[in-house]
């Protein structure tokens, strides 16, 4: 990480003082948002986000296999991310170690909701198939492919696109299977079950630097931060999750105002998203995608 | 994920034609010299009665001299060699580069500037801060991170090559030297072209722009070079704020002395400008960012907004036209 | 809508359905036994990089991004001639079944063989050029992919080389030899033989051999993948020309 002299450094936290940071945002701005879907025709859904410079690409695997014995009714999700060496040579070798399992504990806290189930942005009763015997396993594998700050954020629109795009297929289960065996399944090639995301909540995370919050950091504000939180919204407004991150101690006052913040900012980010997550659905089903060959 | 590198921007349908007509205008004004590229082993037709000398870039098999990169051949009388488009920095001496400490090391700092090789100056070729030309000593060497520490961003001069290819470079005049309020982008080297000025003070908005011919930028607020004596940190210690006249300048939050707004905005409005240019390509120069710069404040544009697409696909057409004017006026 | 490739029930009633020494037996994708899957090739995918490219072979999706060269680190020793650090990941999503890419480990110091032969390490001493291969989706044919788009990148990077690295390999199932073997062919094949070639310099880089061959075999497989390999020297110097042409 290459380090900020004491001029730029200060010019940094002036600017997010007195309300425009170096690329002429304000603090509550966020970066041109792109949102492609479909991008690994071979997982069942799939999705790249891009927050200005910082580039990630989030898929989703479903793979049909066992509930746990203590929750039968239920599906299992796993969440992982992988920091590419292509992102940043420092990532190379175990170098992005850290920050991988770091995104990845966070992005599971915000998504996967309390121990019974209650306010998981993925419903997992809608992933069983056969209760006690088969359910389907859904992998999401997040890979950052460039970092510019504020991976978190968009490894979770990321997340949430690619579960719009996923796609569940239908699967019969053999009638008049012995308790004992392990039943018959026909996967259908023809039906798929689309996932209800709206409950799918949007993380926002606010950098804390000097008095003042930012959304959308990059990495060099993101080098002058004290703390941040990041917080999980969903569309109802309901705070689904909230991890504080960063060295230095926050009031208790102010974690409350950073929660109201996000809530505030979410409003506008979830439509938002929503939109580009529906265009980009849209221009991916119209078979040209978002690119042109020359 | 079958990319072009402008897909960073959100093109809608109309604003990607557009933005397509004008590129292709510009590939069709501009001299293209298709007839000479080549690619890594291609063979370049060289008279071999007149004698020819292998440069940068070639390499000889079979009595063929053989391109070892890709790029366009370039010939000077006897000499043969590949030029190649998207260079990488190719020091020369004079050339006024800024680059960032990265040690400190006895006698001289190491500074990283977009080389292959970091570059080295020497405490011998600074100015010292009394202004006093002597020998440096030892209190000199120690107290070095007075001067320059490391993550510092500093303005100097190539003074030449070390044997081992790594560049020496000097300081002394009082126009280079440390660099503090403001904002370094990196760019592509090739974009920046040699010109007789890199600093320029835009009098208009009090700003300062440095054209790092290594592909380093700076934009930072005006700092008048005065009489002799290097600046000392004056950027952040809590000043003697008790003048009735700072109350028309901001204070932060721990009561050092902020940058005006306007400055900011400034200074943000032309960074905005130079990211620009070089997502789209185009060389910079101060002409072309204070144009852009220009344009966005008549088209009323916001500072923020200008780095999204319609601003870019506008700069792209607006290019196209200068350069056909310009060709107009030729022939 | 995203076609459902990866539950791990299907792939075993595939791999069932081998092909037999059973002379009607088509390829899946309708090939000939000695037709290789059509290449795109893009350069220049990721700016960061110093140079980068873009890799499809099929169902086959390679990015491969070099940067410097740049100072090496203090710890190594001065050498007058260069480094080459290659490294090869594959994306957690890339193979139908998630984990299967353990087979792949030695891929990174493949790559650096296969390339060690073509770049002119003594054009930047004292300094590291780093090459990270990230293979988005594995169809098959994996290490050639990234072998290929390797060395695009480096010339997209400007790295001096004596010549382009173009790779195919070749799988003998039964009595046939085919190749540009997709996934589920490797799965199956019986021996395989893998070759990266310098097409104008005509010298191979790199050659491995899994498998029982009788010598004529072996000579027949080379001959095609050399044969293969100078048909995709041609495309990736177009592909090249291009990018230089466009950016004049």
């Amino acid at each position: 990480m290459v380090g900020l002299s004491a001029g730029e450094k200060n010019f940094i936290r002036g600017g997010i003082e007195q309300d425009l940071r170096a690329d002429g945002r304000q603090r509550q701005d966020f970066r041109p948002i792109l949102i492609e879907t479909g991008v690994i025709p071979q997982a069942n859904g799939s999705a790249r986000v891009r927050f200005g410079a910082t580039d990630v690409i989030a898929s989703v695997k479903a793979e049909l296999g066992k509930p746990n014995p203590l929750q039968p009714g239920r599906g299992k999700v796993a969440i992982y991310v992988d920091c590419s060496p292509t992102a940043a040579p420092a990532f190379e070798r175990g170098g992005g170690e850290e920050l991988s399992t770091e995104l990845s504990a966070a992005l599971q806290k915000c998504l996967l909701g309390g121990k019974s189930g209650a306010g998981a942005g993925i419903d997992l009763s809608s992933l069983m198939v056969l209760e006690g015997k088969v359910c389907w396993d859904l992998y999401i594998d997040g890979l950052v492919v460039s970092s510019d700050g504020n991976l978190l954020d968009a490894l979770a629109a990321a997340i949430k696109a690619a579960l719009t795009n996923t796609g569940i297929p239908k699967v019969d289960v053999g009638v008049g299977a012995s308790p004992d065996e392990q039943p018959e399944v026909n996967i259908s090639d023809e039906e798929f079950l689309q996932f209800d995301t709206s409950a799918v909540p949007v993380i926002i995370t606010l950098t804390k630097v000097g008095r003042e919050y930012i959304v959308d950091a990059t990495s060099d504000e993101e080098s002058q931060m004290s703390s941040a939180v990041s917080v999980s919204v969903n569309s109802h407004g309901k705070v689904c999750g909230l991890i504080k991150r960063g060295g230095a101690g926050l009031d208790a006052s102010v974690i409350l105002d950073m929660v109201s913040a996000a809530r505030h900012v979410s409003q506008k980010l979830i439509p938002l998203l929503d939109s580009e997550i529906d265009a980009a659905e849209a221009a991916s089903l119209a078979g040209q995608g978002s690119d042109v060959d020359p | 994920m079958r990319d072009l590198h402008l897909q960073q921007l959100r093109l809608n349908q109309t604003q990607r034609v557009r933005l397509q007509t004008a590129l292709q205008k510009l590939q069709d004004v501009s001299p293209s010299s298709a007839a000479a590229t080549v690619a890594v082993a291609d063979n370049i037709p060289v008279n071999h009665e007149d004698g020819v000398l292998k440069g940068h870039g070639t390499s000889e098999l079979d009595g063929q001299v053989v391109a070892t990169l890709c790029g366009v051949v370039e010939r000077v009388n006897k000499l043969v060699y590949v030029r190649t488009l998207r260079a990488r920095y190719k020091p020369e001496i004079g050339d006024i580069i800024v680059g960032r400490v990265i040690e400190v090391a006895t006698k001289h700092w190491r500074l990283e500037i977009n080389f292959s090789q970091d570059a080295v100056l020497m405490l011998s070729s600074m100015n010292l801060p009394d202004g006093i030309q002597r020998r440096r000593t030892a209190t000199d060497e120690l107290n070095m991170r007075s001067i320059f520490e490391e993550n510092d961003v500093i303005c100097a001069e190539v003074r030449g090559f070390q044997h081992d290819g790594s560049l020496h470079l000097q300081a002394r005049s009082l126009k280079y030297g440390k660099l503090k309020s403001g904002q370094l982008l990196t760019v592509p080297p090739y974009l920046i072209k040699r010109r007789k000025q890199h600093f320029h003070h835009l009098e208009n908005y009090g700003v300062d722009l440095i054209l790092g011919c290594n592909g380093f930028i700076w934009i930072g607020e005006h700092v008048e070079t005065s009489n002799g004596v290097m600046e000392g940190d004056g950027g952040n210690k809590v000043e003697e704020s008790n003048e009735s006249s700072s109350h028309s300048v901001p204070l932060g939050e721990k009561g050092q002395r902020l940058m005006s707004l306007e400055t900011r905005q400034h200074i943000c409005q032309i960074a905005n400008a130079v990211r620009v240019l070089s997502t789209l390509g185009f060389s910079l120069t101060t002409e072309g960012i204070l144009e852009a710069a220009k344009a966005s404040i008549s088209l009323g544009i916001n500072t923020k907004d200008m780095l999204g697409a319609e601003f870019h696909v506008q700069t792209a057409e607006r290019e196209v036209g200068r350069r056909m004017s310009l060709l107009r006026k030729k022939g | 809508m995203a076609s459902p490739a990866s539950y791990a029930l299907r792939r075993h009633q595939q791999q069932r359905r081998r092909p037999l020494q059973d002379d009607n037996w088509v390829r899946s994708d309708g090939r000939g036994f000695h037709q290789c899957r059509p290449a795109f090739l893009r350069t220049g995918a990721a700016r960061a990089a110093s140079g980068s490219a873009y890799a499809e072979f099929g169902s086959t999706k390679v990015i491969v991004s070099v940067f410097g060269p740049r100072e090496s680190k203090k710890a190594m020793k001065y050498s007058g001639i260069g480094r080459l650090n290659c490294n090869v990941n594959f994306a957690t999503f890339s193979t139908a079944t998630r984990g299967q890419e353990s087979d792949h480990k030695d891929f990174s110091s493949m790559l650096h063989k296969a390339l060690e032969g073509a770049v002119l390490l003594e054009s930047f001493p004292k300094t590291t050029v780093d090459v990270f291969a990230l293979v988005l989706e594995s169809g098959g044919s994996d290490l050639p992919a990234v072998i290929s788009c390797a060395s695009l990148a480096l010339a997209d990077a400007g790295i001096m080389m004596y010549d382009l690295v173009a790779s195919a390999s070749v799988s003998c199932i039964g009595n046939s030899l085919i190749i540009d073997p997709a996934a589920e062919e490797e799965d199956c094949q019986d021996g395989s033989l893998t070759v990266a070639f310098m097409p104008s310099r005509r010298e191979i880089t790199q050659l491995t051999l899994t498998g029982e061959w009788s010598t004529g075999r072996i000579h027949e497989a080379t001959e095609l993948c050399l044969d293969a390999c100078s048909k995709l020297g041609e495309i990736m110097r177009t592909c090249l020309k291009q990018a230089v042409s466009s950016s004049t």
